[in-house]
């Protein structure tokens, strides 16, 4: 019997304030938004335990909290000498000791290894040093394969706690990457972790866009000595041709329910927005006028679609319902607006603009007010997207040489790398969380 | 000799008695001037027909001269990870296009027209014409502007009397830049419509 491990992990809650109670750390929309200092004790591996598994974790947390932007993570080789050796979870009596750590909260865990089969529990608790309070506690299990899965979820369990609402560790980002003459779809953990190629076929593959169960990846590939659509599974297994009608079948945008996809596709030799069913049947052309028509973004409510237009001249970008009636020109300023993404709150658009020849990350709302520049003399910045939460922003950049990934607080603050290749990367689109 | 002579002259004379040519002036001329006329007018016929000769030989010879050099100038063509092979013809030029433009350029007019009467010689071509931009602009709408670009230069080739059935398109957008130089002289190459063969 050929049993399959599932990836599952156990989840056991000790403490969880009430919302009632429940108090946000921070306010990331605040104008006075400073980062939360946050510090994280050594983590103890209890028993036989390898300690370089519970160092692991501490690592992976400590980069995610990182990365988040929201903290300002003091790790224990940098304490006092008296609190570096403490590991493990403290007893609330004895929090006071931890303000010395210059931290106003405290996160500890534990990791011990389970005897038979291989499987680890990992503990963490969130602590409040200024009022002297736990704030949670929960315990993982799961097989030891996990505990980057798991660091995650304890990361953004931690931002869920602080700041109101969970963190976005645990999605993943598909981009491209440019291989010699050729491009493929890759995809890496949300820190650039994990970095895979799932297409290998040396062929033009660009891009990729997510289905709404994380399970697929649609992408245009040139395979066929035509630019169609393809639907290729994260193992990069099964790969399915399913939009190949002669001329453009590109950037993909699936509607929030999947049940269809909004795209770029060639009609009497002119890229027009339309509609096929999630099986790649059924097009529907919702575009009715005589330039050029690109990059669909759905609202997460389903009713419209943001694109871009040259019909006015110089591209830029509009919305309109999911028939393709009420067109409505959004941007104004610039004369080149291309790559709209609507936030997943529905709240703001990003798209990409060209200020004196540069291409700078900018955000709109969908009534066309609110315009607001993220981005500012740092190289070429283009194809933003957003993270499920709404509180980043990827995009490419190469303001560090070659084209690589960044992400950014919606914001525009702390635009960093994703991952750490040299170059070559482009396109990046991050998936759902993965839980 | 001069015995043959008279013979000739007088068969000569003779048949222009029997002709019966009414011309008193003809009647009237030397005989050596009738024998020099006729042969004239046979050399005339002689170069005529062989002038007629040549230009058929030359006709053929440029033909197969020009279906040499178009089947010299055939090269084949793989892209890697994209099915199938293509030729490519120096005889097939590329036309170009002005920044985010897709019209044919006044000065590009020539070479479609000269592209067309090569396909119309060839009526058995099959050709795909590629659209192509420079990396300036973002790549989607690159991808739209190329598809737009390929498909101008192949109704212009059409509106030439190049039925539509012999050509078709394919956007390469940005992915593809004949020079990938970030210089004006790069993007300006890279802004084009090129043409390959697909049957022939």
């Amino acid at each position: 019997m050929n049993k399959k491990i599932l990836p599952l992990i156990f989840l056991i809650i000790f403490f969880i304030a009430s919302w009632s109670e429940a108090r946000v750390y921070l306010d990331i929309n605040s104008p006075t938004f400073v980062q939360i200092p946050i510090v994280l004790s050594k983590w103890k591996a209890v028993g036989k335990t390898p300690p370089n598994v519970a160092e692991r974790i501490y690592e992976t947390v400590s980069n995610d909290l990182t990365l988040s932007g929201f903290f300002k993570v003091i790790t224990y080789p940098t304490l006092p000498p008296t609190l570096q050796r403490k590991e493990g979870v403290p007893s609330t009596v004895v929090l006071q000791e931890w303000t010395a750590g210059g931290g106003e909260i405290l996160l500890a865990g534990e990791v011990s290894v389970n005897s038979d089969p291989l499987d680890i529990a990992v503990t963490f608790h969130l602590f409040d040093l200024v009022e002297e309070k736990h704030i949670v506690g929960k315990q993982y299990e799961g097989s030891v394969q996990l505990i980057r899965h798991m660091a995650h979820r304890i990361a953004d369990e931690v931002v869920l706690q602080l700041t109101g609402e969970r963190g976005v560790h645990t999605t993943k980002v598909a981009y491209v990457l440019a291989q010699g003459e050729g491009k493929e779809i890759a995809i890496a953990d949300f820190d650039g972790a994990n970095g895979r190629l799932i297409t290998q076929n040396q062929s033009i593959n660009i891009s990729p866009a997510w289905a709404p169960d994380g399970k697929k990846i649609a992408f245009t590939s040139y395979l066929k000595r035509n630019p169609d659509l393809y639907l290729i599974d994260l193992d990069g297994k099964a790969l399915q041709r399913f939009s190949y009608n002669p001329g453009l079948n590109a950037s993909p945008s699936w509607a929030p329910d999947g049940r269809e996809i909004a795209l770029m596709m060639g009609m009497d030799g002119k890229s027009e927005i339309a509609l096929i069913d999630a099986d790649g049947k059924n097009p529907k052309k919702l575009t009715q006028s005589h330039g050029n028509e690109a990059s669909p973004s759905w609202s997460p409510d389903g009713k419209r679609i943001a694109f871009v237009s040259d019909r006015s001249g110089p591209p830029q970008i509009y919305v309109m319902g999911r028939d393709g009636s009420n067109v409505r020109r959004l941007t104004f300023e610039g004369n080149y607006n291309t790559n709209p993404a609507w936030s997943p709150k529905g709240d703001r658009i990003t798209f990409c603009g060209r200020v004196g020849g540069r291409f700078e990350i900018f955000v709109i709302r969908p009534d066309g007010t609110g315009l607001q520049r993220l981005t500012s003399n740092s190289g070429q910045n283009e194809k933003p997207s957003w993270t499920p939460d709404g509180r980043y922003i990827a995009f490419s950049s190469t303001r560090t040489g070659g084209s690589k990934i960044f992400i950014m607080n919606s914001n525009g603050f702390n635009p960093r790398p994703l991952t750490t290749s040299k170059g070559g990367e482009s396109s990046p689109a991050i998936s759902r969380r993965f839980e | 000799m001069s015995k043959k002579c008279l013979v000739v002259i007088l068969v000569l004379f003779l048949g222009l008695v029997a002709l019966g040519c009414p011309k008193k002036t003809v009647m009237r001329e030397e005989p050596s001037a009738s024998q020099s006329a006729a042969d004239k007018e046979r050399a005339r016929l002689e170069a005529e027909q062989a002038l007629r000769e040549k230009e058929a030989r030359d006709r053929e010879e440029a033909a197969k001269k020009a279906q040499t050099e178009f089947e010299k100038s055939l090269v084949a063509k793989k892209y890697p990870g994209i099915e199938g092979e293509v030729l490519e013809s120096r005889l097939l030029k590329d036309v170009y296009f002005d920044f985010d433009s897709y019209d044919i350029r006044s000065q590009d007019a020539e070479t479609l027209k000269q592209n067309a009467a090569l396909l119309t010689k060839y009526p058995n071509v099959k050709i795909q014409v590629e659209g192509h931009c420079d990396e300036r602009g973002t790549q989607e709408y690159n991808l739209a502007l190329g598809e737009r670009r390929a498909n101008a230069a192949k109704r212009y080739l059409a509106s030439l009397g190049i039925p539509s059935d012999r050509m078709s398109i394919i956007t390469y957008g940005e992915e593809r830049p004949f020079d990938p130089a970030q210089t004006e002289e790069a993007w300006a190459k890279n802004r084009r419509a090129h043409f390959v063969i697909l049957s022939k």
